[in-house]
């Protein structure tokens, strides 16, 4: 019966309800019933949603349609709201989440304030979780309870602003360096802040990349240095985000340039200045498998390329005490008075992209990790695969150097291990430690490699093919099952597991052991997350606005994320998701005004005595306590917190007024409606 | 000049406060008493039922009524009033709200008079008297005066403040009457009178007055106890908050907060921390919550014949 006109009731006029149409100038709703196809068309009956809806007060138009966001869907709307001079609109369908800007679009095309059109949520709410009839008498009521929103709404404008022209990116990995290379060829200034002397990230310290086995260094390098003489990137590196207040257009910013204490315009890197400090601590680039000065460059290829004077383990910046480097510096290029900077800016978007850190050492006790010296992390076995790591690319253990000739590594180190550690899949581990094994056997040519796995997760382009790859041409030697326990025995690091699919006992008496640790979001991330006002996940990482339609950006408008900060992710999807990141920030950057939704917080400065009971509530920081609060709308994003504490009724939620939601549960309580006929 | 005109105040289910309330007008209570003419007060003059039924109808310029509606006869008396009177004023937490007497509510009547009397207790004229002598049923609940008569205004507090008290007879007095509905407090919550500062808007344990010494400048919430002051309407010029103890909620709640309880109750919702935030701080919170001694009569103290529904039937 498709091919069919849509069916449409009329309702002739005041008799029909006893509340409405007293004056030609009372409601007159129309309510649109979608099929959705079988998706609500299964389990509800729409034509009886038609006919009872078009008997309800204030109703004087209601039709359905297989698919009401068609375009001859949006026509039948967009024609009943002329030809029956509709003052509202309920489109019972999906969730607004999918639709409302469709069909509140078509609104404004038909001439009706888009504000005075609601959605009633008859799929996900409804027609997707119950059958019988009662999923259809369920439908009605929730397009009543819509109808009764829909009267008391008012016609509203979006709220319109300008904005900086300038973005943010907080961390300087290859994720945030692919964003603001992005954002600054678009045109635009960059800040691109990371935390350490030198951006790079993570992928500075990998040797090669799965599965092409591309030289990690030699392909990020190139973007580092791209990104450090981009005309339009500020770089701010040994920098931290202290303060950002404001909203989407308009970030205040307060950025804290730690002093290096070395001028990098002076400094020529002769390295003078490190053979001369007497001071040697680990080093943090090569995971403690090296020792730096505390006058150091992470790593010769760093950006910027200068030195960097570590406060921390430095014997005290003070020439009375040691001035070793200073005295050797010919260029004159350390400054022991090097101030703090406190750069402030506004920026119009922000891009965080604060990446990943292995989970700590000392929460895997059972595999040795931390205490037994051979027993080593992912990270840790990059740097001795790099040709600029401590052994030189030689693989050697870090005990006693020997060359390792067995090696075990052990998959999902920490991850999916809901009982004891992280419930998720790092997602990374499965490739790289196929590439760590398989360069092993390619640098150890008599090495034998076991990998410990409990299943392999290859999904990625020609990723199964390296994992075969790895299986069959290197002979490494999976076992699929969990190691039990991992110890020092003599100079070997005997591994204890079952090879599930033999149900044998395994132990293998290894040289080496690498564990593939699960990824955390890096240290810090929680305190970042609270400055910006964006949300974390259970885990940690933060919090996209919806996990499919909206995985680049925060709840809180203008701020995106891109790489792993966001959840465990490898190094093409970290790009991809930072160029993402771009452009929705070059989308705010480019944009002449900006607009946010009507649909915001108000205060009644009648009622509002000040009692500031709101302000701590605002999870976007919105209200201002005073005489009477203020709520900053282009801040607000509508959540309505603050209406539920607020004690007198001063604050409100435009077009959600306390009134219009109690109208609505009476209208979804009420008496199920006669349905006629059936 | 033509006679001054009538007034009357008259005393149901209450203390009496509210009649000594009067005399907190001080100096300024003797001008007022000199332009009107006291018709029937019983706290002041002798009049009786009987002199109230002689009087013509609406020949009371306003009558001011205190206390909650207790008994039969109560109810009997205000209709009476209301026949005799231009304006009805509800002079009073009792009157308006249904006041501290109103908390009997949380039990029967029954239970009530057995708490009160023990057992065996009837309804019975005096020893040798008519049946008419018998004193008045207790109606089965706590009425505020609203639920029998029209209310034209309401002078609220428990007992109203005196400032509160002479904005009436300004408005009584110069006929410059506000709309019917009115109430003669602030729409604002008392916190826009309260000097104290409110810094953490976190509730993190709850204190009775007694178990503290507040800090002279910081919010009583702030500090643990349970003030109604951002649910209750201002003009009491936060009165209590400035002597270190809490509002209860004597001026009613403000004319948008609906159900004070339930707005308080949000309210502390919303401020109760224990801990970061997260499921695991859930039951650090309830726990906080949970020390709330007597909700219901903190919250309600003056107000629960007027918002929670009746539960207990005789």
């Amino acid at each position: 019966m498709s091919h069919e006109p849509p069916p449409a009731n009329r309702n002739p006029g005041p008799e029909a309800g006893h509340r409405s149409g007293v004056t030609g100038r009372g409601p007159r709703i129309g309510v649109f019933v979608c099929h959705c196809g079988k998706n609500i068309a299964a389990t509800v009956n729409v034509e009886q949603v038609v006919e009872a809806i078009s008997h309800y007060p204030g109703v004087v138009y209601a039709a359905r349609h297989e698919y009401m966001c068609s375009d001859p869907g949006q026509d039948l709307i967009k024609k009943a709201i002329g030809e029956h001079r509709l003052t509202g609109v309920v489109v019972a369908a999906c969730s607004p989440s999918m639709h409302e800007t469709t069909f509140r679009r078509a609104a404004e095309e038909a001439g009706l304030n888009p504000y005075l059109l609601e959605i009633a949520n008859i799929r996900e709410g409804c027609s997707w979780v119950h059958e019988g009839p009662e999923t259809t008498d369920k439908a009605i009521r929730i397009a009543r309870a819509m109808v009764e929103k829909v009267k008391g709404n008012h016609p509203l404008s979006p709220i319109e602003v300008g904005h900086a022209a300038k973005c943010l990116v907080i961390g300087g990995g290859i994720s945030g360096i692919q964003a603001a290379l992005d954002i600054a060829d678009a045109g635009f200034e960059v800040l691109l802040v990371e935390r350490t002397p030198s951006i790079g990230g993570r992928m500075a310290q990998l040797s090669e990349t799965f599965p092409t086995l591309d030289c990690s260094q030699c392909i990020l390098t190139p973007k580092m240095v791209e990104a450090s003489r981009h005309p339009r990137i500020r770089l701010l590196t040994y920098s931290e985000v202290a303060e950002v207040t404001g909203y989407l257009g308009n970030y205040h910013v307060v950025i804290r340039k730690k002093p290096t204490y070395v001028d990098p315009d002076k400094c020529n890197l002769c390295g003078d200045c490190a053979t001369a400090c007497p001071i040697r601590v680990p080093s943090e680039f090569d995971r403690g498998l090296s020792e730096r000065a505390a006058i150091y460059v992470p790593f010769p290829q760093a950006v910027p390329s200068s030195y960097t004077l570590d406060e921390a383990s430095c014997l005290g910046l003070n020439p009375l005490r040691c001035s070793e480097c200073a005295k050797v510096c010919t260029a004159g290029a350390i400054d022991y008075d090097m101030p703090e900077e406190r750069i402030e800016e506004d920026v119009g978007a922000i891009v965080v992209a604060t990446g990943y850190d292995l989970y700590e050492k000392e929460r895997m006790a059972e595999y040795g990790y931390g205490t037994v010296p051979d027993v080593i992390d992912g990270l840790e076995f990059e740097r001795i695969l790099s040709a600029g790591g401590p052994t030189k690319g030689e693989v050697r253990r870090p005990s006693d150097g020997k060359v390792p000739k067995e090696v075990v590594f052990i998959q999902c180190s920490g991850s999916r291990d809901p009982e004891l550690h992280k419930s998720y899949c790092s997602k990374i581990c499965c490739m790289y430690t196929a590439k760590h094994a398989l360069l092993y056997r390619h640098n150890v040519h008599d090495g034998k490699a076991y990998v410990f796995y409990i299943d392999i997760r290859a999904g990625g382009k020609d990723y199964e093919e390296f994992v075969v790859r790895a299986m069959e041409d290197e002979r490494i030697l999976y076992l699929r099952g969990k190691v039990a326990k991992v110890f020092r025995d003599g100079d070997k690091v005997v591994v204890w597991g079952v090879d599930t699919l033999t149900g044998k006992r395994v132990e293998v008496a290894a040289d080496l052991v690498v564990l593939a640790q699960a990824m955390v979001p890096s240290a810090g991330t929680g305190e970042l997350a609270r400055k910006l006002r964006i949300a974390c996940g259970g885990e940690g990482f933060l919090k996209e606005a919806h996990p499919k339609l909206r995985p680049l950006e925060a709840l809180t408008a203008g701020i995106f994320l891109a790489g792993a900060a966001h959840g465990p992710k490898d190094i093409p999807e970290a790009v991809a998701q930072g160029s993402g990141a771009a452009a929705k920030a070059i989308a705010i950057l480019s944009a002449p005004v900006l607009t946010h939704s009507p649909e915001v917080a108000e205060v009644n400065e009648d009622l509002c005595s000040g009692c500031a009971i709101c302000v701590p509530q605002c999870p976007y920081g919105a209200i201002t306590p005073g005489d009477v609060a203020h709520v900053n709308e282009l801040l607000c994003e509508g959540c309505g917190t603050c209406v539920a504490a607020c004690p007198s009724g001063a604050m409100t939620m435009r077009n959600h007024t306390d009134l219009q939601v109690e109208r609505m549960i009476r209208a979804a309580l009420a008496e199920a409606v006669e349905v006629a006929g059936g | 000049m033509v006679g001054k005109p009538k007034i009357a105040v008259y005393w149901t289910g209450g203390c009496g406060g509210c009649d000594v309330s009067f005399l907190e007008l001080g100096a300024p209570l003797l001008d007022v008493l000199a332009k009107v003419e006291i018709a029937f007060w019983p706290a002041l003059v002798d009049a009786k039922r009987a002199d109230v039924e002689a009087f013509a109808p609406r020949s009371l310029a306003a009558t001011l009524i205190n206390g909650t509606l207790r008994t039969e006869e109560n109810v009997e008396m205000v209709h009476l009033l209301r026949e005799k009177s231009q304006l009805v004023v509800a002079f009073g937490a009792c009157a308006h709200l249904g006041g501290v007497p109103g908390l009997a509510n949380l039990v029967s009547r029954e239970e009530t008079l057995r708490r009160v009397y023990g057992d065996g207790f009837a309804i019975a004229p005096p020893p040798g008297g008519e049946a008419d002598d018998a004193p008045p049923n207790l109606l089965p609940q706590a009425q505020p005066l609203s639920t029998e008569v029209t209310v034209d205004y309401v002078v609220p507090g428990c007992p109203p403040p005196p400032a509160l008290i002479g904005l009436l007879f300004d408005a009584l007095l110069s006929g410059d009457l506000p709309p019917a509905g009115h109430v003669f407090a602030h729409d604002k919550a008392l916190c826009e009178e309260c000097p104290r500062t409110r810094e953490d808007r976190v509730l993190t344990k709850i204190v009775r007055p007694h178990e503290l010494v507040p800090d002279p400048e910081a919010c009583l919430l702030d500090q643990g106890m349970i003030c109604l002051g951002p649910v209750t309407r201002g003009g009491c010029g936060a009165a209590c908050p400035k002597a270190g103890m809490p509002c209860t909620g004597c001026l009613g709640p403000t004319p948008h907060a609906g159900d004070p309880g339930l707005a308080m109750i949000s309210a502390l919702a919303s401020l109760v921390r224990a801990g970061d935030e997260g499921e695991a701080s859930f039951a650090g919170e309830d726990a906080v919550l949970d020390s709330l001694v007597d909700p219901v009569g903190t919250l309600y103290k003056y107000s629960l014949p007027s918002y929670v529904a009746k539960r207990r039937s005789g």
